[in-house]
């Protein structure tokens, strides 16, 4: 942007970096469509440039020893489970007591410290301002009562060559009041790694294995207990206290017997601070041929643990232990015929490129063209909402790397020995990673937090993908400054050093012609203060009790329209600077140039704080802010090329009022049948219980980017 | 005029009110008092409340290295962090106190700019321009610039943040309001205070001396002269009694430097400075086991002052073999030492939005002495220069002097930047045509955007590194950088537009 506005005064003798701002800004057009066409292909390049992971940290070491986890480990899982198993008692809870007393049995039966960790559900709060406050600084108000609580069982091993000030974290979600296949899968396996690393002498770090409570989602007993873990709460009844009687009673009766032999506690247990954590799961569905690995990883925000923690997963699972390992990808686009064409004809260009100089290594096979790109595709989709796809999200708000592994059995194994060797392959796995967690000196930092995996073997670097979205937006500050450039002509004329004979005879002539965008500045300024109100106003709406999401989203419309025309009536509204003399009535251009500036800054906010919201958004927003243009003029103008300028500018901004394309999204990927005006309203709601800063970016960015679009469309022109 | 006036009024109580709505959030100090833009280890006002406490409990305020500032003002702002009123959040009297400077500082940029304003229009008219600018529709620009200095969310940041900031601008502006109103008594206090209070204000002495000597801001003496010489030898060819008026006339227009004021001003100045360091030696004193402490620090301190004094020119040096023999007076370089060494030797390496701290944090050891005094002297060099260029206009002068200091400082702060963006809209006329005004715009809230959120990406995400903050900090240099050199070369355009003005109406009338 620097460069390009020091283009403003056409001196004689110029710079050349100016010169090329200069020759930049007069060839706004061309240099736009350019950049925009650039940026998109780039961004259907990324496949294609995906490199290889490495691991970067030598300390990690993985797979360097042998694993150590025998068959009697597995033998002891298995009486667990089916100790487990066999209970039967009448009712849910009463299982679940005794489930809890025969896992904290077992635990503290291998030597470890035991420990029982009771939260409450968090109903999911907004805040606003969330993100640009520290993640512990949300503690919950703790006179709220619930009826309904979930305990956890946590187990702790203390180190045997450790300071006790790091610790590795293991989760396994288990369903304690119904007991599923998948969670027994998973707490066998985690009970083999667990009583292995009770045995193990190598142990640097404690280990803290705890058995979630899952029958309020997986989420909330890991971010509870996160939350506890991280604010040390000084009185005498912290832990677990008697906040709600009657069912918490059971508990204190089951720790009655036991805690003067064993070191089973009611105070929350803690080890140090955290170098990684893993959530476990086994999934229900068995996949048909293979036993395979599925690695989740993104957390609130796009935020993603450090690339080596997956590197060490996919090397150990991958070279040791022969699991095929897997990333979400959006399925409906591998079967997409327009994307393996465009593989084919990418792989055509590498192919040409080959025969012309045999080291370019540019091209890959379009099979693995498409797929990489649907890997992409929901690597950013899921970056862009903002919403964590498992447990792990809650470790990221902490700075904990953590990822979810989902294992999946081979149908087969239903039998006694399949059994026995999938839970020790990916005993050995989870033994294999923590074992090189172990050997970490420090925190994960050598290798990225900021890629997209196209593979759960290659990734698209920040620097990589940084250049797809810097060609997108490239084109704002350009055509900005070109439009401003334009609005302002007269007053260059005068800097130019010519000052006409009028300007003279005007005394000294003082115009403020520089200062001319401070009307328009002004006006973009209360667009962005209502976006501000919009964002503002569910906090309020959600407060109306028994109130339906459409019912909810209507008032939500009908206070966005009413407050912006008080704000109009405050501050004044655009429409009444009309009949304000303009010597060439270029006040629109003016308005778009301040509007594009603010769309860029915001853009470039959004790419620091989610970069895949924001490529997302300025895929939309981008070509919307170029092409606008009042309606009037065009229509008068009443050429070929105006009246097609008319249909996309109707077009897109239709397209880009966010509820039109939420619909317009859901409607292509569900079916339009399925369509509830509710729906957004719902979508939104989860956007900010979750703290999402997609919210935030559609509230404050894009919406009133697309009102000044609108006004700019709009605008009463001579 | 009337109309304007209101207007005026009616946006300054706003700003009040908006300030004590601000005040009334608690959630919101929380969060403001802690960001390192708005809160410096100098103007953390938290730091403050640590350094009475520990005062109260008849320990050195300066130790453990929290509290920097001043002791007069611990002595003063110290009890109100204490006192609290029940059922209001506490620090209401300290923000109510800030809230209070900045309405002040307000008042006084717009005071000034009457001045400012008045003796301008007095001087073009000398010149036969008529000040044709002032069209009906804009507000004068005094009032501009006290309601920019108001309303500008760095002001708004600073106050509600708990910085003392607002109290150093407000004693600045005095120093400036002074010298315009040839107070000359208040100037030097105003001066003394500033320069007590953050040491960069010293500086501010030859834009007030310029004041002093030459008056407010004018257009080039040349002008003057060139209109001198065309009347004289106009007249000289007419008659000879209007002549002989015109040569009894024409001293008047020639304004001399007058050195009185000036000397007065370097008495009282010195007459303040000995008040001060009294008044510190007693605050200083009254802590009978602090002096005992500091003792014992002495041996350690004066080693290093006196390395230090050897290379920097801080007031105390100078008295330096005087305070050895004197107990008290050791007392005092130790202070000195603990606040003027602090902001020198820039000690506190955490991350602000000035470019120390990353430097330093970098630079070995044995170089860094080096590069302590080349960063220093890099204010000192721009001085000279500058003051030579623009003598005619020193209140500008002081505008361009804050403008440097507050990039190059060692502990900068959004409040300094809301001073000299605030003493900008002093010069509104003059700089009407200032070209980038928008990109600059764009820029200042862009970075003041990105710089919290980079701040959240290193240090609570930690998915980025100290370099992501270091780039908003040099982005936000090198906008003042631009704002600076924009802003001098709009007023010497405009300085070259009048003459060449004066120069066709001359030869207007000539023909």
């Amino acid at each position: 942007m620097a460069e390009t506005e020091k283009a403003e005064p056409p001196k004689t003798k110029t710079r050349p970096i100016v010169r090329i701002g200069i020759f930049l800004i007069s060839h706004s057009l061309l240099a736009s469509v350019v950049c925009c066409t650039a940026g998109v292909v780039a961004l259907l390049l990324l496949p294609v440039l995906a490199k290889n992971t490495y691991i970067s940290e030598n300390a990690l070491m993985p797979g360097s020893a042998s694993s150590m986890l025998s068959n009697w480990d597995i033998s002891e899982a298995n009486r667990l489970v089916k100790e487990l198993s066999d209970l039967d008692s009448d009712s849910e809870e009463d299982a679940g007591i005794a489930s809890r007393r025969i896992l904290s049995n077992y635990m503290s039966n291998l030597g470890a410290e035991v420990g029982y960790h009771k939260f409450q559900p968090q109903l999911n709060q907004f805040h606003p301002l969330h993100f640009f406050s520290s993640p512990d600084s949300s503690i919950p108000d703790h006179n709220l009562t619930y009826s309904s609580y979930g305990i956890s069982v946590v187990g702790i091993i203390r180190a045997p060559r450790g300071d006790g000030k790091e610790a590795i974290v293991l989760v396994t979600p288990y369903n304690f009041g119904k007991n599923g296949r998948g969670d027994s899968f998973s707490l066998s396996i985690g009970y083999t790694v667990f009583s292995l690393l009770t045995r193990v002498t190598w142990l640097a770090k404690d280990i803290v294995w705890l058995i979630a409570d899952s029958q309020y989602g997986e989420y909330a007993p890991v971010a509870t207990w996160l939350r506890d873990y991280h604010s040390p709460v000084f009185t005498s009844t912290s832990g677990v206290d008697a906040r709600s009687g009657g069912r918490g009673d059971g508990l204190y009766v089951l720790n009655e017997n036991h805690f003067a032999r064993r070191k089973i506690s009611n105070g929350f247990r803690r080890a140090g601070t955290m170098a990684a954590a893993l959530i476990l799961k086994v999934g229900d569905r068995n996949s048909p041929f293979e036993e395979t690995l599925t690695v989740f990883a993104e957390a609130s925000n796009g935020q993603m643990p450090n690339l080596d923690l997956i590197n060490v997963v996919n090397y150990l699972a991958v070279h040791r232990q022969g699991l095929h390992v897997k990333v979400e990808k959006f399925w409906s686009l591998v079967n997409s015929k327009w994307l393996e064409v465009l593989g084919g004809v990418f792989e055509l260009v590498g192919d040409v490129a080959r025969s012309l100089n045999p080291s370019w290594k540019f091209g890959i096979p379009a099979a693995d063209y498409v797929d990489g790109a649907a890997t992409l595709a929901s690597s950013l989709y899921y970056q862009a909402v903002g919403i964590p796809t498992g447990p792990h999200g809650a470790f990221r708000d902490f700075q904990i790397d953590a990822i979810t592994l989902e294992l999946s059995p081979k149908v087969a194994s239903f039998n006694k020995g399949r059994h026995n060797e999938f839970v020790l392959r990916s005993g050995r796995l989870i033994e294999g990673v923590i074992r090189s967690v172990n050997n970490l000196l420090e925190k994960f930092h050598q290798s990225f937090f900021l890629y997209l995996l196209t593979s759960p073997g290659k990734f698209v670097s920040v620097g990589v993908y940084m250049i797809a979205f810097a060609l997108l937006v490239a084109p704002l500050p350009l055509v900005a400054a070109s439009l401003y450039i334009d609005a302002t002509k007269v007053n260059l004329g005068l800097k130019n050093g010519k000052h006409t004979p009028t300007a003279t005879l005007d005394g000294i002539g003082i115009t403020f012609k520089s200062w001319k965008w401070l009307s328009a500045a002004k006006e973009v300024f209360v667009v962005h203060l209502w976006g501000a109100v919009v964002s503002l106003l569910p906090y309020f709406i959600c407060q109306i009790p028994n109130c339906s999401p459409t019912t909810s989203f209507g008032i939500w419309v009908f206070l966005s329209i009413f407050s912006l025309l008080v704000l109009y009536l405050i501050l004044g509204s655009p429409f009444s600077h009309v009949h304000a003399p303009q010597p060439q009535n270029k006040e629109w251009a003016i308005v778009k140039s301040v509007t594009m500036s603010a769309v860029f800054i915001g853009l470039l906010l959004m790419s620091v704080v989610n970069f895949a919201t924001a490529e997302f958004g300025a895929l939309v927003i981008v070509p919307l802010c170029l092409i606008a243009r009042p309606l009037k003029l065009d229509i008068k103008a009443a050429k070929m090329r105006s009246f097609l300028r008319v249909i996309c500018n109707v077009v897109l901004c239709v397209v880009a009022f966010p509820p039109v394309s939420f619909f317009l999204l859901k409607g292509i990927s569900e079916g339009f049948e399925s369509i509830n005006v509710g729906d957004f309203w719902n979508w939104m709601e989860s956007l900010w219980a979750w703290n999402s800063a997609t919210y935030i970016y559609i509230g404050m960015v894009h919406l009133p980017c697309w009102v000044l679009c609108m006004h700019v469309l709009l605008h009463y022109s001579c | 005029m009337k109309e304007k006036q209101i207007g005026f009024w009616r946006w300054a109580i706003a700003s009040l009110l908006f300030r004590i709505l601000l005040i009334y959030f608690p959630q919101n100090l929380v969060h403001f008092f802690s960001r390192p833009e708005i809160s410096t280890p100098l103007t953390s006002l938290r730091r403050l409340a640590e350094g009475y406490w520990l005062k109260q409990s008849s320990m050195s305020p300066y130790a453990g290295s929290m509290y920097h500032g001043s002791p007069l003002l611990l002595s003063v702002l110290g009890p109100l962090t204490v006192k609290r009123i029940a059922g209001q959040p506490s620090h209401i009297l300290c923000s109510l106190l800030l809230v209070i400077a900045d309405v002040f500082s307000a008042m006084l940029i717009r005071a000034t700019g009457r001045i400012l304003q008045a003796a301008y229009g007095q001087k073009l008219k000398l010149l036969d321009l008529v000040d044709r600018s002032r069209s009906s529709d804009v507000l004068p620009s005094g009032d501009v610039a006290a309601l920019v200095y108001l309303w500008n969310p760095f002001t708004l940041a600073a106050c509600v943040g708990l910085s003392t900031s607002p109290i150093e601008n407000l004693v600045i502006i005095l120093a400036l309001y002074g010298a315009c109103k040839r107070l000359v008594p208040l100037a030097a206090l105003a001066w003394v205070m500033a320069t007590h209070l953050s040491l960069y204000p010293a500086i501010l002495i030859i834009p007030v001396i310029l004041l002093l000597g030459y008056g407010p801001d004018a257009p080039p003496k040349k002008l003057f002269l060139l209109k001198a010489d065309d009347k004289t030898r106009d007249i000289s060819s007419n008659d000879s009694y209007s002549q002989q008026k015109r040569s009894i006339n024409q001293p008047k227009l020639q304004s001399n430097f007058l050195w009185r004021p000036v000397l007065h001003f370097l008495l009282w100045a010195s007459l303040w400075s000995i008040y001060l360091v009294i008044l510190c030696a007693l605050s200083v004193k009254q802590h009978g086991s602090l002096q005992e402490m500091l003792k014992s620090w002495n041996d350690a301190a004066v080693t290093v002052t006196q390395a230090l004094g050897a290379s920097y020119p801080h007031p105390w040096s100078c008295c330096m073999p005087v305070a050895f023999e004197i107990s008290r007076a050791a007392d005092l370089l130790v202070m000195s030492f603990l606040t003027y060494g602090f902001i020198l030797t820039v000690e506190d390496l955490s991350p602000n939005i000035g470019v120390l701290w990353y430097f330093f944090a970098e630079v070995f050891d044995f170089f860094r002495n080096f590069f302590l005094i080349v960063f220093h002297l890099n204010i000192l060099f721009m001085i000279l220069p500058l003051a030579i260029r623009l003598k005619h206009r020193p209140c500008f002068l002081a505008f361009v002097y804050i403008a440097i200091s507050s990039m190059l400082k060692s502990y900068p702060s959004v409040g300094d930047s809301a001073l000299y963006l605030g003493l900008l809209g002093l010069f509104l006329d003059e700089l009407a045509d200032m070209q980038f005004s928008f990109f600059l715009f764009c820029g200042y809230v862009g970075v003041s955007l990105l710089s919290p959120v980079m701040h959240n990406l290193w240090i609570w995400r930690g998915t980025g590194n100290a370099n992501f903050y270091f780039a908003t900090a040099m982005a936000y240099a090198c906008l003042q950088i631009i704002l600076v050199v924009e802003s001098v070369s709009a007023m010497l355009n405009h300085d070259r537009k009048l003459r060449s003005l004066t120069v066709t109406k001359l030869q207007d009338g000539e023909s």
